[in-house]
Formats: structure tokens, C-alpha cells, sequence
């Protein structure tokens, strides 16, 4: 098929460019009006949901006309994973800028606040794109430095700095443990774009013997679990997503964990293929403990909190298990699988894909009606929204459909994403796996659904007084709830699209 | 000329005294310092391996390393500076108004 007009290849960089120029276009905004309070608040999230949106269509026209291009001599590359992920962050990013607008409404720097937010969706724009591991340390620190400096952005707040704060401790710790993994990968090798490696593995050109290759990969899934909130690297996550403002807690827990993700489906699919270094390091040993070790620890504590917002952040360290299943499974064999007529490894990481999608609405959605509740000061235990059906009836319903969805209840697409996944799984072998797996799902209904009575069953002890409807959160709550209801009759259509953009990596 | 493995010994250990920095101070500088000295170590073995595989991609690596080691650094003590308003320390362990 001819292309409608021919595009410059650079073009293929257009969706995470949407971000950078939103960014700089905020950044010119506040500097024409200095005076924060001044610049109109409608104004900036307006810019920001126009970028946003842009970069969400912009990759979806490039994903269903445009071939992949390489840029700067394969360093870069756009395909149909990373435009996959590029529309996900942008969605997300939309989400996330609508939801703000009433949240920060009363605080200072609005402009810088929607910029960080920007820098940081085009990190992990980049991310998705990024073929080497220089570029990708690059992406991945684009991404962490503007976060560091959301979650810390109530900063006379002493839950947001100190989050801030042990976000950046733990962020430093594993970049340093990341770049020193890379040097160590580039020791062995000699190259850093994935292509390369995986060249220098498989022709046992290895400098230094497996040894080094070895620690380097295993510190690399160190800097991975990290942007994944993986264990043992999940320290930070409780902390940060209940100190953080929480529309930046459904941000980083949604797009920043997709960008981790993106990442590891790359470098371990294409510069660490399993065949290739399985006699070195077999890494899917590693994602499977850590998959494992990571739902239960999540979901376990989740189930014993006593905050709303602390509850949501276990429970999002518990998905980040469920995808990395996806490259517990891998098996790097072209075996079919159970589902479709595509290969294993295809269906997997695209269910792998599908759950962050999907997970990138709910979770979001849930974290923004967190931000409803902050915004009214309800409180943050289980107890305080107690009976707020009576107040907010149709935020209520959705974040009804959210929790049900992320527990895995086929009132949204969380099920359909869930359960390809499982069979996935299956389809490897790894049946036991998937009972640990369902014994999780089934404790985390126990927790959501504790949410969902506290909202529709419970009476409060005091009545909650609201007297304003936050028009900005609302909209964007319900739209997210629409978009995961949505998701289930257009599963198949969009799911084909992952397992597609995956099938093409391999 | 140093063989290589020299150099990866000397990124090892400057390595190891970051890590080590880290796990037992304190201070929220010392920390700062001590991930400055694993990011070092890692361009120790970036340009250590670029002279032996002979190619310059590492040296190259190393560069954007410490640019971004110096971003980090800016973020870094801006949130020490909010973190001593609102605490009146830069000790680490003192921030606990959230547990687990």
C-alpha cells in the first residue's frame, strides 16, 4: 500500500515530539505570565489535553498506516509496540491532565507542574521507542528526574516531601545499579544498541566470560524492577503513590510502570533472546520469582491496610506481578498457543500489553476518584468513605467498575486482559503458576470489595459535606470508566493489535 | 598499558564504598555523594571497556552519564531543601509520618 504522502522518516518520532512540544509550549506560557496565579488554569489544561490527545492519535495513525522506521542508526525505532505504548501513556497523560485541573487548582507553578508532567510522558515515549541501552538510561532518567519532582510537588506538605524523598533515594540507588549494569553489559559485549548484543552473545564474542554478562543483565532487571515497582525494588511505591498528589500517584503507577514494561519486553526479547544467553543467565527464572514474590507480597498487603490510597499502591506493586508472568512464561520457542492461531511468546507479551492498557484506565481512574475524595477532604481511611454514594452517586458507580475490573470481574476489560493472560500462562506450561495467580486475584477481591461496601453499604458517622462538583476530575473519572467498559466488547479488536505489535518484535 | 580487569576491580570498589555509603549513613548528602560514586564507577567501566573492545560508543556512554548524574544531583538537593523546611534535618531516617 502507498503511503498517503510520504513522511520524512523523523516523522515516525511525531507522537512523543506531541509531548516534548507541549511541554515547551507550557513552559512559554508561564514565561509570557509569570504570575502564577495570572495565567489561566483552564488555559494550560487545555494545552495539556490537546498535546496529550494529539500524541494519542497521532501514534494510532502511525500504528494502522506507517511501517516501522529506525532512527539514528537503530539507536531509535518506531514500531508497533512502541506506538502501542506511546497512545497508552498518552491516554493516561490526558487522564491525568484532566484531573489535575481542579486539584492544583489552588496551588502555586500550575505551569510547571502540567510541564513535568509532559517531560516526563515524553521520557516515557522514548522509552517505548528505545533501541540501545544508552538511549534507553537516557528515556528511563527523563522519566524519573520531572517524577521525583511531582511527588515532592506539595511541598508544604510533609507526606508529599518525605514521598519525594524516598522516591529519589530509592530512584538514585537503582539508576546507579542500572548504569553500572549497563557498563558491564557493554564490557561483555562492546555494543550497546540491543541488536548488537544479542549479535555479540550469540557469536560468543563475550569479553570477560559469562560472568560479567551475567551480573550485568541481573543489574539491568534491578533498574527494570524499579521503574516497574517491582520487588525488591518496590520500597518507594507504597510511599510515594499515598504522599504524591494522586492524580501523580495514578500517573506513575499507570504510564511509569507501562514505560518499565515496554522497556523490559525490548532489552529481554531482542538484546537478551532467551536462546542466546539461557546457558549465561536464564532470565525467565528471575522474572518468575520475581513475579511471584511480587503479586503476593502486593496483594497480601494491600489486604491489610487501612488507607484507600495505600491499598491502591500494594495492589498496583500486585498487577506489576501479574504482567511480569508475561516474561516468566516467555519461552523463546515459536510454540502455539491455546488462545489464537499465533505463537506463545506473541500472545503473552501481548496480554502482557493488553493488562497495562487496560490497567492504565482503571488504575488511573481509581487513583482520580482518590483525588475527588482528597479534593472534598474525606479522609483517607476505608471508614471515611463510608456512604458517599448518597453524595457522588455516579463517581461511585465507576469506581465501582474500576475496583470489580482490577480484582478481575468481567464488568470491565480487567477480566478479558486477565484472562488471556492466564491462558498464556497455561499455554506455557506453568498451570501452577496461574493458581498462585488466582489465589491472589481472589484475595484482592476481598480488598476492593471492602471499598466498594465502605462507598455503597456503610452509613458515615458524619455526614460528608461537599458542596462543590470538581467538573475537571469527574470528567475524567467517567471517562475512564466509559473507556474500561468500552474495552470488553472492543477487547478482540484492540488485543489483535497487541498481539500483532508483539508478534513483530520476536 | 593497565589490563582491563584492573580498571573493572577499581569500579567494583568504588562501587562497593557508594554501596556501602549508602546502606550505613545517614545524611541525605552522603547519600547523594555515595550514588555519585556508583554512577562514577560505572564510567570507570564504560571507558575502560571502550578503550579494550575499541570503539567509542562507551566513551561516548560516559559522557551522557555524568551529564545525567549532575541532572540528578539538582533534583536531588532540591528535595533535600523542601525536605529541611518541613523537617528541620536532612537525616534520612527522621521522615516516618507514613508507615507501612
Amino acid at each position: 500500500m502507498d503511503p498517503l504522502v510520504n513522511l520524512p522518516d523523523w516523522a515516525g518520532m511525531a507522537p512523543m515530539l506531541a509531548f516534548a512540544v507541549t511541554a515547551l509550549v507550557l513552559f512559554l506560557l508561564d514565561s509570557i505570565e509569570p504570575e502564577s496565579d495570572s495565567l489561566s488554569l483552564t488555559v494550560l489544561t487545555g494545552v495539556g489535553l490537546i498535546g496529550s490527545l494529539a500524541a494519542v492519535v497521532l501514534s494510532g495513525w502511525f500504528l494502522l498506516e506507517a511501517g516501522p522506521v529506525e532512527l539514528f542508526a537503530g539507536a531509535y525505532v518506531v514500531d508497533e509496540m512502541s506506538l502501542f505504548f506511546t497512545a497508552l501513556i498518552g491516554s493516561v497523560t490526558a487522564l491525568v491532565v484532566l484531573g489535575s485541573h481542579d486539584y492544583i487548582a489552588e496551588t502555586d507553578y500550575r505551569a510547571e507542574y502540567y510541564s513535568l508532567v509532559f517531560l516526563a510522558a515524553t521520557g516515557m515515549a522514548m522509552v517505548a521507542s528505545a533501541n540501545s541501552l544508552a538511549a534507553a538510561f537516557v528515556a528511563v532518567e527523563l522519566v524519573s528526574l520531572p517524577s521525583y519532582a511531582l511527588v515532592a510537588y506539595l511541598k508544604h506538605n510533609r507526606g508529599s516531601v518525605e514521598a519525594g524523598l524516598k522516591y529519589f533515594l530509592v530512584g538514585a540507588l537503582s539508576s546507579a545499579i542500572f548504569v553500572y549494569g549497563i557498563s558491564l553489559v557493554y564490557g561483555a559485549t562492546g555494543a550497546l544498541q540491543f541488536d548488537m548484543i544479542a549479535t555479540a552473545i550469540d557469536g560468543d564474542a563475550l569479553t570477560g566470560g559469562p560472568g560479567i554478562l551475567g551480573l550485568g543483565i541481573l543489574m539491568v532487571i534491578g533498574g527494570v524492577a524499579f521503574k516497574t515497582a517491582a520487588v525488591p525494588f518496590h520500597f518507594w511505591a507504597p510511599e510515594a503513590y499515598e504522599g504524591a498528589p494522586a492524580p501523580i500517584s495514578g500517573f506513575l503507577s499507570s504510564a511509569s510502570k507501562a514505560a518499565g514494561f515496554v522497556l523490559a519486553f525490548r532489552v529481554f526479547t531482542v538484546a537478551f533472546p532467551l536462546d542466546a544467553v539461557s546457558g549465561t543467565f536464564d532470565w525467565t527464572l528471575a522474572f518468575l520469582i520475581l513475579s511471584i514474590v511480587t503479586m503476593t507480597l502486593g496483594n497480601f498487603a494491600a489486604a491489610t491496610q487501612e488507607k484507600v490510597k495505600r491499598m491502591l499502591a500494594y495492589s498496583s506493586i500486585g498487577h506489576a506481578g501479574y504482567v511480569l508472568m508475561a516474561l516468566a512464561a516467555f519461552s523463546g520457542t515459536g510454540a502455539e498457543s491455546l488462545l489464537a492461531d499465533v505463537s506463545n511468546d506473541s500472545l503473552l507479551l501481548g496480554a502482557g500489553m493488553m493488562h497495562l492498557l487496560v490497567y492504565g484506565f482503571m488504575n488511573t481512574g481509581a487513583f482520580l476518584f482518590v483525588a475527588l475524595a482528597e479534593y472534598w477532604g474525606v479522609g483517607r481511611r476505608f471508614e471515611d468513605y463510608n456512604g458517599l454514594w448518597r453524595e457522588a452517586p455516579i463517581a461511585s458507580a465507576a469506581m465501582t467498575v474500576f475496583l470489580f475490573s482490577l480484582a478481575g470481574l468481567p464488568v470491565g476489560a480487567g477480566f478479558l486482559s486477565k484472562y488471556v493472560l492466564f491462558m498464556g500462562v497455561i499455554g506455557a506450561g506453568l498451570w501452577w503458576l496461574v493458581v498462585i495467580a488466582l489465589v491472589n486475584s481472589a484475595l484482592s477481591l476481598y480488598y476492593y470489595s471492602r471499598l466498594v461496601k465502605a462507598l455503597w453499604i456503610e452509613t458515615p458517622e458524619t455526614p460528608h459535606e461537599i458542596d462543590s462538583y470538581p467538573a475537571g476530575i469527574y470528567a475524567a473519572v467517567v471517562a475512564a470508566a466509559v473507556v474500561t467498559v468500552l474495552l470488553l466488547p472492543g477487547f478482540g479488536v484492540v488485543a489483535e493489535e497487541a498481539i500483532a505489535a508483539a508478534g513483530a518484535l520476536l | 598499558m593497565i589490563e582491563t580487569q584492573w580498571y573493572l576491580l577499581l569500579s567494583a570498589g568504588v562501587f562497593s564504598i557508594g554501596l556501602l555509603g549508602i546502606l550505613v549513613r545517614e545524611n541525605a548528602l552522603i547519600y547523594l555523594m555515595s550514588v555519585e560514586l556508583m554512577l562514577n564507577a560505572a564510567n570507570i567501566n564504560l571507558v575502560a571497556f571502550s578503550l579494550q573492545h575499541g570503539n567509542l560508543t562507551g566513551q561516548v556512554f560516559a559522557l551522557f552519564g555524568m551529564a545525567l548524574a549532575a541532572a540528578e544531583v539538582a533534583i536531588g538537593l532540591g528535595i533535600i531543601l523542601v525536605l529541611y523546611r518541613n523537617f528541620e534535618t536532612i537525616d534520612v531516617t527522621v521522615p516516618t509520618t507514613m508507615r507501612w
